[in-house]
């Protein structure tokens, strides 16, 4: 956990993928998670099946952790109903590495 | 004494509600009436209650095919936020859309001193607002305000649908008239809302709970019987068959010959058995029933959540579409219950989500402590009172003419 909680420096696509990972596993819980195949393709409300709560839950840690760096928050409320429903976990990842 | 109007959907808990609060007002001497599509309310309503129903010609086959939506509510396969998509595309708009005409017709005949529009009737608030009648909004699913500030992009899209709508109604301003700004009345508490900048024409009266009417008979002698935690399962009205299949098959395999009493509101013939210690019905006494219950499973349905919590009975939720999710994530913030994710949960989930909020106390007592909220926030007389002020709002506005 303690290198989730530092300073981000600039993360490959595969680490910004590790966090990610490890956020929707406390959001959905492990037992969850080990039963999926999470990869940078799914999306949250097909493939994880998460509801607005658990993306709201989500969107909080992510914006927890990477803090000032990255305008988290304020990119997913500019999303419409569509993109949400389309939202993949890669275009988060893209979105933090372009803030890097 | 005034003229009241409610305009309601063909939705047993966005109707509910409105009969709670309109016995309250027939109590007190006033008129009362209900604009419905649905000729099945007339029995559910108050003594006095006057069932205002829209009908159209019979020739008219525009509006005879846009029927056809009232089904597809309890039919289609939803889930999530695609759910809300749903739920404005294919129900409230087509249904608003229908509504329209036969509203103007109906008002025109009760001549209403106050119209209360359900907050997904925008038709009716259109219709109140074209014909200069005050109205007031009556919002019975409260986790759609909430969504302003959750997820302000959804909120926004439902909004553009509304404004879309209106103009076609004849409405050409830019904002939606959906809530009204004399009084929007939000039933719950404001501890069960939650944190939230709102303008002062929102009120919570609490939920509305008494004053039904109609007597289900249940086998109490059965319930009774047993001296096992009791708890109640039910998922609502509006999910169909297969939904209820797949959530109640696991409802079976979690408490099936377990010493716990389970009352489950589903068609009996929906399995054709189950375990000895369920009582299954299509239709229980609800209220009658939660004073002797332990706990609720239920999909996170703002009145059974309301009922329960009034009751200060603890809660397993288990949200399947529209606002449910953000429901239960108001129970699970106020420590009342357990949250599951319906794709997700396995009967072992269920079992020790049960297990949990009735062996550790602090969930009853913090249902407990939204229960005493919701009493007292006042109920029904509350919200009667408020919208017998819009009475003496309107006789103001007519003196001031």
């Amino acid at each position: 956990m303690d290198q989730l909680t530092e300073e981000p420096k600039k993360l490959s696509n595969d680490e910004i993928f590790d966090v990610l990972n490890q956020f929707i596993t406390e959001v959905i819980g492990e037992e969850f998670v080990d039963e999926m195949d999470i990869t940078p393709d799914s999306s949250f409300t097909k493939d994880l099946e998460m509801d607005s709560i658990e993306i709201v839950a989500f969107s909080e840690k992510v914006k927890l952790h990477f803090g000032e760096n990255i305008n988290f928050t304020g990119w997913l409320s500019n999303m419409d109903l569509d993109e949400i429903i389309s939202l993949k976990l890669s275009d988060i990842i893209n979105y933090i590495r372009q803030c890097q | 004494m005034g003229r009241f109007v409610f305009i309601v959907p063909p939705l047993t808990g966005h109707i509910n509600p409105t009969l709670s609060v309109g016995a309250e007002l027939l109590d007190r001497g006033h008129q009362v009436g209900w604009i419905s599509l649905d000729e099945n309310l007339g029995a559910q309503l108050p003594d006095g209650g006057q069932l205002l129903l829209i009908r159209y010609d019979q020739n008219d086959q525009e509006k005879n095919d846009s029927e056809q939506y009232l089904d597809i509510i309890t039919k289609k396969i939803v889930y999530g936020i695609e759910s809300i998509k749903f739920l404005y595309e294919e129900v409230l708009v087509p249904l608003n859309q229908h509504m329209f005409d036969g509203i103007i017709t109906q008002l025109d005949v009760f001549e209403p001193d106050v119209v209360i529009n359900d907050h997904q009737l925008f038709a009716g608030a259109a219709a109140a607002y074209l014909k200069g009648i005050p109205y007031a909004t009556s919002v019975t699913a409260p986790a759609a305000v909430k969504m302003m500030e959750d997820l302000p992009k959804i909120h926004e899209w439902e909004v553009n649908q509304i404004i879309a709508l209106q103009k076609e109604l004849g409405i050409e301003d830019e904002k939606s008239v959906a809530c009204s700004e004399l009084l929007t009345m939000v039933f719950t508490s404001r501890d069960f809302f939650g944190d939230m900048e709102l303008p002062e024409y929102y009120h919570f009266p609490g939920p509305v709970i008494s004053h039904r009417k109609k007597v289900i008979a249940f086998d109490w002698e059965k319930f009774h019987a047993s001296p096992a935690p009791k708890i109640l399962v039910s998922i609502g009205t509006t999910f169909d068959h297969e939904y209820k299949k797949d959530f109640f098959s696991k409802v079976v395999e979690a408490f099936g010959g377990e010493a716990i009493q389970v009352v489950l509101v589903s068609d009996p013939d929906l399995f054709p058995e189950w375990p000895a210690n369920f009582i299954v019905q299509s239709r229980v006494p609800q209220l009658d029933l939660l004073p002797h219950l332990d706990g609720v499973i239920c999909h996170a349905g703002h009145n059974t959540v309301s009922e329960t919590l009034y009751e200060g009975l603890p809660l397993v939720v288990i949200p399947i579409a529209y606002d449910q999710s953000h429901v239960a994530g108001r129970v699970v913030a106020s420590g009342c219950g357990v949250r599951l994710n319906y794709r997700r949960f396995k009967a072992r989930h269920l079992k020790e989500a049960v297990h949990e909020i009735l062996s550790e106390p602090d969930y009853k007592k913090a249902a407990r402590k939204i229960g005493a909220s919701f009493q007292a926030a006042g109920g029904t007389g509350k919200a009667a009172e408020l919208l017998e002020s819009l009475v003496l709002h309107k006789q103001a506005v007519t003196l001031d003419k």
